[in-house]
């Protein structure tokens, strides 16, 4: 089996600092878009015009990516929250509905008792 | 069946920037004469009227730098040399001259008919060469990113031809929605670098379906693992970034992004696969481009099939309305699998709407709607009953590869 060495980049590669290029201005304006639809307080409140550099995209592409989930997150958490409740309250419902043993005894023993009475 | 599709199980897609097929494989023409690639009658005319053939001195950076121009009008002009007659006929000779239209400079517009000898790419050509390459593998769109991604997500641009949001119109589903919601459930996902750098598929399943996303990180854990779902997709880093972890290097090999950072990353995507056997006898891996980025390359884009959109004059930039009725350049594709003959060279037409036709038809069948540029696209991979076809099927070897290579990254 052939092991091929793949070389490395060298350090000078990285440039936070480059230019952004018509990709990631392309991806930003999405994501700008996408942030229109977020509740606010998910909003990030930066001005994407001013966004010049690879490394200022970046920090705005993972705040907007890090407030959708979020935003889906909290969502997903409200319906289970929604769906727990809603069953809670159904079981109540359905306890209230239902006669209590002592209830229960005492509407049973009054039959009996008639029957036994009769019996008697 | 065949073995090789007997066993298969997963389909990874892992897709890359802006890099023509010559730029990046056109060398190994000299090693395999079947690969369609640079010889030594190619050639463009500069701006002063000389000719500029293309020459092995591509480097890792600081080269294409601008980013070479390739929005609608720009990779026109390169496809068609400048003629904007009614009986014009694409001549792949408006290279140069669209690169020079950037900086007015002839000497740095002969550039972008440079390529990469095979010695630089050792990830790329390597694999290329052990597995199977497309000669024919053309972008959707003689267009930019977003459009052509849209491709290989949706088997259409929804009549866009640019870089701005792309909105979903029904019918036409993702093949992510595909999978997920057939009888049987299928499993899918995007895999993100990171969320820094995110995803290019924004404006719809981002926002409406994260579920769908994953990161690079959680790849290598579900491959490790034997979590892979039956199709993945791995989009590359975007950007040069700090994180919690340290400092990450653009690794999409989009100009002017480094090269090798991109063949590290094709390395390390291809180890996690195969380093669980399991995973590595039931998966393929398509390594893909999703356009030439301006960059040269020498194959004419055919017609092909018209979408059921049409690009207005004013979309396109070009004066032209355009019926998505021709490929865009031809890029880079590889598919692997250790039930791959080594040294497979594939003639057959592709595009991206091929990715979504493909996992389509091996995992759901029959499935419609699709957009008419999916129906028409061919399909890399066999399902019964054409999979027993060995013109057709390239996971043709009845016994499995022990001689593949390994990268040490």
């Amino acid at each position: 089996m052939t092991v091929i060495h793949v070389p490395k980049p060298p350090q000078s590669a990285r440039n936070p600092g480059r230019a952004v290029s018509s990709l990631l201005s392309a991806q930003i304006q999405h994501l700008r878009e996408a942030e229109k639809n977020l509740p606010l307080r998910y909003r990030s409140e930066k001005y994407v015009n001013a966004i010049k550099t690879e490394g200022e995209a970046s920090e705005y592409i993972r705040d907007v990516t890090e407030a959708i989930h979020k935003g889906h997150g909290e969502a997903a958490a409200q319906r289970v929250k929604r769906a727990l409740e809603r069953k809670r309250g159904l079981e109540i419902a359905a306890v209230a509905e239902r006669p209590s043993p002592k209830r229960r005894g005492v509407a049973m023993a009054k039959p009996n008792a008639t029957k036994g009475g009769r019996k008697r | 069946m065949p073995p090789g599709l007997d066993n298969l199980r997963h389909i990874v897609v892992l897709m890359m920037e802006n890099r023509s097929f010559d730029h990046m494989l056109g060398s190994l023409t000299a090693v395999d004469s079947r690969i369609d690639g640079i010889t030594g009658q190619l050639s463009n005319p500069d701006t002063n009227g000389n000719q500029v053939k293309p020459q092995p001195l591509a480097e890792f950076q600081g080269q294409l730098d601008p980013d070479p121009d390739h929005h609608f009008p720009a990779v026109d002009l390169q496809i068609f040399g400048g003629d904007t007659s009614p009986a014009r006929q694409p001549n792949m000779q408006g290279f140069v001259k669209s690169y020079f239209n950037q900086q007015r400079d002839v000497g740095h517009s002969q550039k972008i008919m440079y390529y990469f000898a095979q010695n630089q790419l050792p990830v790329l050509t390597t694999l290329a060469l052990e597995f199977a390459v497309f000669n024919r593998w053309f972008a959707s769109i003689p267009g930019p990113t977003i459009c052509n991604r849209a491709f290989a997500h949706y088997g259409t641009s929804f009549g866009r031809v640019d870089m701005n949001p792309i909105y979903v119109n029904e019918p036409f589903k993702s093949i992510y929605d595909r999978l997920i919601n057939a009888t049987p459930k299928h499993t899918a996902k995007l895999y993100y670098y990171d969320t820094t750098s995110s995803t290019m598929e924004v404006a719809n399943l981002l926002q409406n379906q994260p579920e769908l996303f994953g990161t690079y990180d959680q790849f290598l854990q579900d491959c490790a693992s034997g979590n892979v779902p039956d199709y993945a997709f791995i989009e590359p880093n975007y950007s040069d970034h700090d994180t919690d972890s340290g400092e990450e290097v653009a690794n999409d090999q989009h100009p002017d992004h480094n090269i090798q950072a991109g063949e590290l990353f094709i390395a390390s995507v291809y180890n996690a696969i195969k380093q669980n056997a399991n995973l590595w006898q039931s998966t393929v891996l398509l390594i893909v481009y999703d356009e030439h980025g301006g960059i040269y390359d020498h194959v004419i884009p055919p017609a092909c099939t018209p979408d059921q959109f049409t690009a207005s004059a004013n979309d396109t930039g070009t004066g032209m309305q355009f019926a998505f009725d021709r490929l865009g350049v031809r890029v880079p594709a590889i598919l692997i699998s250790p039930w791959i003959p080594k040294g497979t060279v594939v003639n057959r037409t592709f595009d991206h709407a091929s990715i979504p036709a493909t996992i389509t038809k091996f995992f759901l069948g029959d499935y419609a709607p699709r957009s008419p540029r999916e129906t028409s696209a061919d399909i890399f991979i066999e399902a019964n009953p054409r999979a027993a076809d060995p013109g057709r099927n390239l996971l043709s070897l009845s016994t499995m590869r022990t001689d593949c290579p390994d990268f040490d990254i």
